[in-house]
């Protein structure tokens, strides 16, 4: 091939200016890196000079490489990418560095980390192309091998967070439909009291029930308020306090009767929510049935007043009337304050009747952290 | 009351509390015209008897089907619908047409307030204030009552 005669020519050319004593080619020819030297001034810019690096790297002999294009260099599985990327920078006279994969004489491959770059004459025109090549496999097998650590990785996650998600929607419908069937059945539960009292004529009887329907709707409003937060752990007591006494003044009729409501939002354990709600409507139940019998106020304008406050470790929860006082009222409510006293033992809690002249006034002292210091 | 009494379907499969609340409507001077415990029932009724109001629960005999209820009622019959459900979150936003929402489970006090209040605003298609505590109204019909002009004070 003419080709090849001629590379012969221009490597002579090249050789002859750069002889035995001259010391840059010959670190060129000694040195470890694949090097080699091509012509740019021949048709597809041949091989004219393979340093002894490179034909170890490639497997080839030194006739075997000058004369040739270096895509034999380039196999099946190389990217048309960065051959294309190499073309261009041939093409624009620019140098380029890239990661190739290149095959060896025997077929077998190794990445190369090729930098090539122009060799211009003294007008400016390009002479020759210089390539380095370096064998970079092992860096690459490490880059591959993190790669497909790292999309393992991601598919165990993804995989893993579709299990997660799956769970936590089944765990929440699950909470909704048991939170769905609680409601229905207090509902169902104060359908069947109503019924009863509709039915019932005994005063007594009468009593009984709407006590019943009370602490079973103070139960019914806690439930209301716990799913309505957020948070479906903690229980605002004085949110519920506000629904407690709308409830209990619309349903007494008793315009004479004023409330006043000063309360500080205090949170409790979800767990304690119902034991709490029940000691509050009994007392607040008490004070409004028992300590303003009309014939004992004698005009005078009846008032409750609910505190809720935080007292050190303590929260504080008071309910006072300006009413008839303990000693004078009526109250049947034996099994009310009996509820009282079991529920505050269970909540840890502590209850002082006091005369609040005229009147009564109830303190709860629930502690904070569940104990009493 | 002055205003003139609502006539009222309820749409609830369980039995018990749809005598009970039967009771309750009567006692607020509303007419209650009829009960249905399935969808197929409750629209049927709702577009024979033309209510003026029809208390739905979300669950009824044949599903979770109270939704699409409220929504014929409101788009093929041209009634007024209000959910009483256990599961205020689960309603769309848009409240399927509905007025409002009362959620289960309801007080006796609740139930009447609310009723009083939507007779007043039913009548005179403009709310005489906020709702009270236990009624939830619809962004569609809070709007249509004009309670988005009512001062923020008044609400707190």
């Amino acid at each position: 091939m003419a080709d090849i005669s001629r590379s012969e020519r221009a490597a002579e050319e090249l050789a002859a200016g750069h002889g035995i004593g001259d010391p840059f080619a010959a670190a060129i020819r000694a040195t470890r890196m694949a090097m080699i030297v091509t012509d740019a001034s021949q048709a597809d810019n041949p091989i004219i000079f393979a340093n002894n690096a490179f034909l170890a790297l490639t497997g080839y002999q030194r006739d075997e490489v000058i004369g040739r294009n270096c895509r034999f260099l380039q196999g099946p599985d190389t990217d048309p990418a960065a051959v294309e990327v190499l073309r261009q920078a041939i093409a624009n006279g620019q140098d380029v560095a890239v990661d190739i994969l290149n095959y060896r004489k025997d077929g077998t491959t190794f990445w190369n980390a090729l930098y090539l770059s122009p060799v211009r004459g003294e007008s400016g025109e390009i002479v020759y192309f210089f390539g380095s090549q370096l064998n970079v496999s092992d860096k690459k097998r490490v880059e591959f091998e993190l790669g497909d650590t790292r999309d393992r990785l991601e598919a165990a996650v993804a995989a893993r967070t579709a299990d997660l998600t799956h769970a936590l929607q089944q765990k929440t419908a699950l909470l909704h439909e048991v939170d769905h069937r609680v409601k229905n059945n207090l509902q169902l539960i104060s359908s069947l009291l109503l019924l009863q009292n509709r039915r019932v004529t005994d005063p007594g009887v009468k009593n009984s029930l709407r006590g019943m329907l009370e602490r079973v709707s103070a139960i019914a409003t806690v439930h209301r308020r716990l799913f309505q937060s957020d948070d479906v752990e903690r229980f605002d007591v004085s949110a519920f306090v506000r629904d407690l006494v709308s409830d209990m003044m619309g349903a007494a009729r008793r315009d004479d009767i004023k409330v006043n409501l000063d309360l500080e939002r205090i949170d409790i354990a979800a767990s304690k929510a119902a034991p709490l709600a029940l000691v509050i409507s009994e007392l607040f139940s008490n004070a409004l049935r028992h300590a303003f019998p009309p014939e004992g106020m004698q005009g005078r304008p009846g008032e409750i007043l609910v505190r809720i406050t935080r007292q050190d470790a303590d929260f504080r929860i008071e309910i006072a009337d300006n009413g008839v006082g303990v000693e004078n009222s009526a109250s049947s409510g034996g099994f009310g304050l009996t509820i009282v006293q079991l529920l505050c033992q269970q909540l840890k809690a502590r209850s002082e009747t006091t005369p609040a002249d005229p009147g009564t006034r109830v303190v709860v002292h629930l502690p904070v952290n569940g104990v009493h210091h | 009351m002055n205003e003139r009494p609502l006539d009222v379907l309820i749409v609830e499969d369980e039995v018990l509390l749809a005598t009970e609340l039967e009771y309750l409507v009567e006692e607020v001077g509303c007419h209650p015209v009829g009960l249905a415990m399935s969808s197929d029932e409750a629209v049927a009724l709702a577009c024979e008897l033309r209510p003026d109001l029809a208390l739905v629960d979300v669950h009824l005999r044949d599903g979770p089907t109270g939704v699409e209820v409220v929504r014929k009622i409101h788009d093929d019959c041209g009634g007024v619908a209000l959910f009483m459900t256990a599961n205020v979150k689960r309603l769309p936003e848009d409240f399927a047409g509905a007025c409002g929402v009362i959620g289960k489970p309801y007080s006796e006090h609740g139930v009447r307030t609310a009723l009083e209040y939507l007779t007043i605003c039913l009548n005179e298609d403009r709310a005489p204030g906020p709702p009270p505590i236990g009624l939830e109204l619809s962004p569609a019909y809070a709007a249509r009552w004009g309670l988005n002009d009512l001062p923020q004070a008044l609400e707190a």
